[in-house]
């Protein structure tokens, strides 16, 4: 038997248990884990099959940088507070088990194809190595061919950071630096000693100042000098 | 490339592998060396002549340490941690040309243990599963400083490996190859100004990409200043405050593997790896020329830890995001448009 076809069984076995794992195991972040066993053998297979950059794109972007972020979550959070996922609705089960079917009709359709037909295009494997290589071939591509496709993409990608950042800015920023601007203490962020905060009464917490205390007159409020605004750390 | 049979490449990557584990082994008693001259010390004199023989004092005591794990730990992730740092951090090198193709008793061996191509990404995909031995570690730990220490370690190097991969790009418009042994061979080329003869090193071509990468790099194996992850003040020791004995002699370990790797990384990329004076004609000149620019390399890192206040995390993260990241952009772009000019396909 060949080394090659002993290493692929070997890689292939343990990316499957890993992917079987990661889908049975109880813990969140085990569940992570074996995904990036799982990950790390696919990649395997992606360099037996010739496709270094796929492999290492596989590494860097996934295992490196995605569930990186995932795990950095899951660490954060109370195991016990996660919902269980064995105890889904129908709907969502019904859902799930109707997109695994979907993806693997899909694969099952690019195997037949592959097979059938051979590679689209000219993406033989002797052109490509003519052209120096998986890389160049591949961004030969996607900057003639496919390039619409791939500021499009770029386009989405962007949008969805700048998504991110409006959602996880908590509040208007210059409204929160005025607020800062013109509380006593940092100890009290909403500025519970100021005259505005104490016209609008109590908010969410319970209210420190009692309604007999009267508001401190304009002349008394002293402006912040003991300590920075927060936001003059950060800035580099 | 000269194919060669698989035993010889065996035995080429068995030499790689012991060497740089001896290495690793004497970078610390240099290190611990120029520490103790920075600060009008002596250093390691008892065991052996100059204290040489440290290293092999230090490997006994850890293995003869008490092996601790905590009540709360998870324990399977608890020992495999410090096995991925370890082993990570030793599978780079196996891309790194320690030069080209030589012949030695009439046999033509690659000084290599292979060429990838796709080399570089190799090196910085490797370095970034590496941080998982970190952050599993910290979690198994079952330890709130670990915990925080894994999590610093997580932002940080997903951060400055960033830096670090668009820092290269430079050199890979210009070689138009990501295989590290291209690169080192388009470096032996020189370029001749009247009677000079200027080796064609990218630290020449490519200054601003060399300290944005030296600085990522830093950053990325941890070290000070920017060690976060392990700031005694604030954390205990970080990740590895629950690691004890052969445990945590691995995660030391891949430390210094993983510096003494982005060393041989950046002599390759921005000094010519072997290439040198005398190199083209001996081989084993061209390995003494290397493990010099290794041992500057080591003495940078050990002036920065021995010179620089460890930096505060917000500070850590503002510098590679507002400065270092804008900066590796404005490289590529410049780059980019000096290359098209020298094809002549603009202007």
């Amino acid at each position: 038997m060949p080394w090659d076809l002993i290493f692929f069984y070997i890689i292939g076995a343990i990316s499957v248990l890993a992917a079987l794992g990661m889908v049975a195991s109880p813990n969140p972040i085990h569940s992570g884990i074996l995904l990036v066993v799982c990950f790390l053998n696919v990649a395997g297979i992606f360099v037996m099959l010739g496709a270094e950059f796929l492999a290492i794109v596989q590494v860097i972007v996934y295992t490196g940088a995605i569930l990186v972020l995932l795990l950095f979550v899951l660490m954060l959070v109370d195991p016990h507070e996660l919902p269980s996922f064995y105890l889904a609705q129908p709907l969502q089960r019904g859902v799930g088990v109707l997109l695994g079917l979907i993806l693997l009709l899909e694969i099952g359709a690019a195997i037949v194809t592959q097979t059938q037909f051979g590679p689209k295009g000219n993406a033989t494997p002797a052109n490509i190595a003519a052209m120096g290589g998986n890389v160049q071939a591949l961004g030969s591509v996607l900057q003639t061919n496919y390039l619409l496709a791939f500021e499009v993409v770029s386009l989405v990608l962007i949008t969805g950071i700048i998504g991110a950042i409006v959602l996880a800015v908590p509040e208007r920023l210059g409204q929160r630096i005025g607020t800062l601007r013109s509380t006593i203490s940092l100890g009290h962020p909403r500025g519970l000693d100021h005259p505005a905060a104490l016209m609008a009464g109590p908010r969410n917490e319970t209210p420190i100042v009692t309604k007999e205390r009267k508001a401190p007159e304009p002349a008394a409020v002293r402006r912040l000098v003991m300590a920075k605004d927060p936001d003059d750390f950060t800035s580099v | 490339m000269a194919q060669e049979p698989m035993w010889l490449t065996f035995i080429v990557a068995f030499i790689i592998m012991n060497v740089l584990l001896v290495g690793m082994a004497y970078t610390t008693w240099y290190e611990r060396k120029v520490l103790a001259a920075m600060q009008d010390r002596l250093g390691p004199t008892r065991s052996g002549p100059h204290g040489l023989l440290q290293p092999l004092a230090d490997a006994v005591k850890l293995l003869g340490k008490e092996d601790l794990i905590p009540a709360g730990a998870d324990r399977v992730l608890f020992f495999f941690a410090p096995l991925v740092v370890f082993v990570a951090a030793l599978v780079s090198v196996a891309v790194i040309p320690f030069g080209g193709t030589v012949q030695i008793g009439g046999r033509a061996v690659n000084l290599y243990a292979t060429d990838l191509n796709v080399g570089a990404l190799f090196v910085l995909a490797i370095g970034s599963a590496g941080v998982y031995g970190i952050i599993v570690g910290a979690w198994a730990s079952a330890n709130r400083y670990s915990l925080l220490g894994g999590l610093r370690a997580a932002a940080q190097v997903i951060s400055y490996e960033l830096v670090l991969g668009l820092s290269l790009v430079g050199i890979f418009i210009i070689t138009g190859s990501l295989s590290l042994r291209e690169i080192m061979e388009q470096q032996q080329r020189s370029i001749e100004i009247g009677p000079l003869h200027i080796s064609n090193w990218f630290i020449l071509s490519q200054p601003l990409a060399f300290v944005l990468f030296l600085i990522a790099a830093v950053a990325e194996t941890n070290r000070a200043p920017f060690d976060l992850p392990e700031a005694e003040t604030e954390l205990v020791s970080g990740f590895h405050t629950e690691y004890s004995a052969f445990r945590f002699s691995f995660y030391f370990l891949g430390e210094y593997i993983n510096m003494l790797v982005v060393s041989l990384f950046a002599s390759t990329l921005f000094l010519g790896g072997p290439s040198g004076p005398g190199s083209e004609k001996y081989w084993g000149l061209g390995l003494v020329w290397l493990f010099i620019k290794v041992a500057v390399f080591m003495f940078f890192y050990i002036w920065l830890r021995a010179t620089l206040p460890r930096f505060r995390f917000d500070q850590l993260m503002g510098v590679a995001w507002k400065v270092l990241l804008p900066l590796a952009l404005l490289n590529i772009v410049i780059t980019a448009f000096i290359r098209l000019i020298a094809n002549g396909q603009i202007f």
